[in-house]
């Protein structure tokens, strides 16, 4: 008897949690689509109203552009990176590559707010650089790179590596092994991590906001929306950014997961 | 002969492989000392740095740390409690929904945990600006009270105070902690759990000495993630938070705003950090000592 209850408190703890994680998202979703300027219940209708709206917005479609232009410079220079480094580090094995893994990882652990801020006075006081798309890819190759070592390096860890030995006795140059051999068997693993290091870079705002200069991309110019005071415009920009990073992060565990 | 020549064919290859190798982690090397180490070092000598008539100064000083200390000792304490009052609801809720999912679920533990999972991402401005509209006056929560008819007036005490900042970063922390404890809680055998229950031990007892040890790596980085989360952050007690509501990383902030006082932020910035890593240090060495695995 004290089970079946503890079961169904149990059972309710869970639901609580995730309708806490969940519910909010979904309530965000709905009202981009209430016709109704406030943000009240009951909805009374639903429509494309906001939408349109915030596309006609000054601004926002260069901001998507450049969320876009970011998010695949990240992707492409990120995932190439990270993926040389992991393998490297997987055929090096042991303490050593522990060692490597762990320092190269540090930059996760350094809050946004500060490592904006620090690359801001390294750009502007130290390179005397200026602002713009260009430092904003930059530094978000420093916190994307660490997810994409760690998600290829533990495809590594249970990779064979006698499949490519014995390709190397069989007369295979290391090009060779890397393209028929171990390319195919990671590539999972790889666009899992490109996917995800692309959902980081779309959705971070205080690293972009501090290293940009004066241009937006979509999480700044939504910044500037709520600024400027709140209308259903700015749950429609909110919907499009974590569409974004969820579908492509979604799509990234999937791939990754799948034949990995 | 044959020897010889094989050992240095073998000497010439390892060369080759490892100055490979080298070639392989220089791109990540150069990204992690030009974009990182370089600038965390620039940022440190910046913090003895002086500003006079709006210019930087070098010099070796320490009276910007002395400000942090004297000036703003209050947010520090301040941010400090609240995020930890954050981090250690993250981790016992975290922990308890990733135990549920991991024992006690059955088949629909993979379903409750991807739910989770998916928030994750689900944008970090957007999680902070959903509960704006939840918790305002005219807001999600007061108009579907004021429709259901509970409160004939919308109450305004759910937004602008510390309850709604703490609620806005437990919502955004927690799925950033599940994760790492959940994979931990994969990696425990059941069986010795349920020899022990045999063996008469109590579900409390098995939790404590068996379950608990083996995933403290887990519950610590969980713990560390959403603690240095919730220090780092400005935004959400800026848009949530009242007008006392002030964490230390809006005062760091404003130092590269309208204040500009790059030595100063920089100060406040390490001592942040420096705390951050003594905090959780002694949250790791409580932890170890309050839990011993049993052989």
């Amino acid at each position: 008897m004290t089970d079946r209850i503890g079961d169904v408190l149990w059972k309710i703890f869970a639901l609580a949690a995730v309708a806490f994680m969940a519910l909010p998202l979904l309530l965000l979703v709905l009202f981009s689509f209430s016709d109704s300027p406030l943000l009240s219940f009951p909805i009374e209708r639903l429509s494309l109203r906001w939408v349109t709206a915030v596309v006609e917005r000054p601004g926002f479609l260069t901001a998507f552009r450049n969320s876009i232009i970011v998010a695949a410079a990240v992707g492409v220079v990120s995932t190439s990176v990270g993926t040389l480094a992991a393998l490297a580090l997987s055929s090096i094995g042991g303490l050593r590559a522990g060692v490597v893994l762990s320092a190269l990882t540090v930059p996760i652990m350094v809050p946004p707010l500060m490592l904006g801020v620090m690359l801001l006075t390294y750009y502007r006081t130290w390179l005397d650089m200026p602002l713009g798309l260009h430092t904003v890819i930059l530094s978000h190759l420093v916190f994307t790179q660490p997810f994409v070592i760690l998600v290829v390096n533990a495809r590594m860890a249970t990779f064979d590596h006698a499949v490519q030995d014995s390709a190397r006795d069989l007369g295979a140059n290391p090009w060779q092994v890397f393209r028929t051999i171990t390319l195919p068997i990671v590539r999972p693993s790889i666009i899992g991590a490109a996917l995800i290091a692309m959902a980081l870079s779309l959705d971070d705002f205080l690293v972009t906001f501090f290293t940009i200069g004066g241009a937006n991309t979509l999480p700044t110019y939504m910044w500037g929306m709520l600024r400027k005071g709140v209308d259903p415009s700015v749950n429609v920009a909110a919907t499009l950014i974590m569409l974004l990073s969820i579908g492509a992060s979604v799509v990234g565990l999937r791939i990754s997961r799948y034949r990995g | 002969m044959e020897l010889v020549r094989s050992t240095i064919t073998g000497r010439v290859s390892d060369v080759f492989r490892n100055a490979r190798r080298a070639l392989m982690l220089l791109p990540s090397g150069a990204i992690f000392g030009v974009l990182f180490l370089a600038p965390i070092c620039y940022f440190l000598v910046i913090s003895f740095w002086q500003v006079r008539a709006y210019r930087l100064r070098p010099d070796f000083t320490l009276t910007q740390y002395a400000r942090v200390f004297s000036e703003y000792w209050k947010p520090i304490v301040t941010t400090f409690s609240i995020s930890l009052l954050i981090a250690t609801m993250t981790v016992v809720i975290a922990y308890a929904f990733s135990y549920f999912c991991r024992f006690r679920a059955g088949r629909y533990g993979q379903i409750f945990l991807s739910v989770a999972l998916l928030t994750l991402f689900g944008g970090y401005l957007t999680k902070i600006y959903t509960w704006k509209i939840i918790l305002g006056e005219a807001g999600l929560l007061n108009s579907a009270l004021l429709t259901v008819g509970l409160i004939d007036v919308p109450i305004r005490a759910f937004l602008y105070n510390w309850a709604a900042v703490i609620l806005t970063l437990v919502h955004y922390t927690l799925p950033l902690a599940i994760l790492p404890i959940y994979g931990a809680l994969k990696g425990v055998k059941e069986i010795p759990l349920a020899a022990a229950q045999d063996l008469g031990a109590s579900k409390l007892r098995v939790f404590w000495d068996i379950v608990l040890p083996q995933t403290r790596i887990g519950l610590l980085s969980a713990f560390a993630l959403s603690f240095v989360f919730a220090v780092g952050d400005y935004t959400t007690p800026l848009l949530v938070g009242g007008p006392n509501s002030s964490m230390i990383g809006l005062f760091i902030q404003s130092q590269f705003g309208h204040r500009v006082n790059a030595p100063l932020g920089a100060a406040m910035s390490f001592v942040v950090m420096m705390a951050c890593i003594a905090f959780i240090a002694m949250a790791a060495l409580l932890l170890w000592k309050a839990t011993r695995p049993r052989t």
